[in-house]
């Protein structure tokens, strides 16, 4: 099950908040650290 | 999520935003959010965007249906990466917490 590429870049994404407001990972870079967390459904 | 949420000051205080993606549509986040009270940031990904970037580009994600969780740090650098085997298999903050201040911060 080894999927994991450690190290490398992770690639960018740009995508709205549930609030409209528009989040992209290079928003962080040189500033935070970022957990993305992948969830699979709420419900 | 109620395990995050609880933990939230502390990814803070070592400089990590956290950002959830899923697959349900802005007002399904939009009613979660207010319902559990989540500081995150809450990323409708309907269309799996994300997903698909990272299981294409990273191949880190198989597309199953578990969670995962991932951290990239301020180089943009992914450094962790856990894949859920089941809805329950999730990190504990803890370890995600040492790492970062160990290595990433």
């Amino acid at each position: 099950m080894a999927r994991v590429e450690l190290n490398v870049q992770a690639p960018d994404f740009k995508l709205d908040d549930f609030n409209g407001k528009s989040v992209s990972l290079s928003d962080y870079k040189n500033k935070k650290n970022v957990m993305v967390v992948f969830n699979r459904g709420f419900f | 999520m109620a395990q995050l949420r609880q933990d939230y000051e502390k990814f803070v205080k070592l400089d990590t935003e956290i950002i959830v993606a899923g697959p349900e549509k802005a007002e399904a986040f939009k009613d979660y959010w207010a319902k559990e009270n989540l500081p995150f940031i809450g990323l409708p990904d309907p269309e799996h965007l994300v997903l698909k970037l990272y299981g294409q580009e990273v191949k880190i994600f198989k597309l199953g249906r578990m969670p995962a969780q991932m951290l990239i740090d301020k180089s943009g650098k992914v450094r962790f990466v856990h894949y859920g085997h089941s809805m329950s298999d999730i990190p504990e903050n803890k370890e995600l917490l040492d790492l970062l201040e160990t290595q990433m911060s």
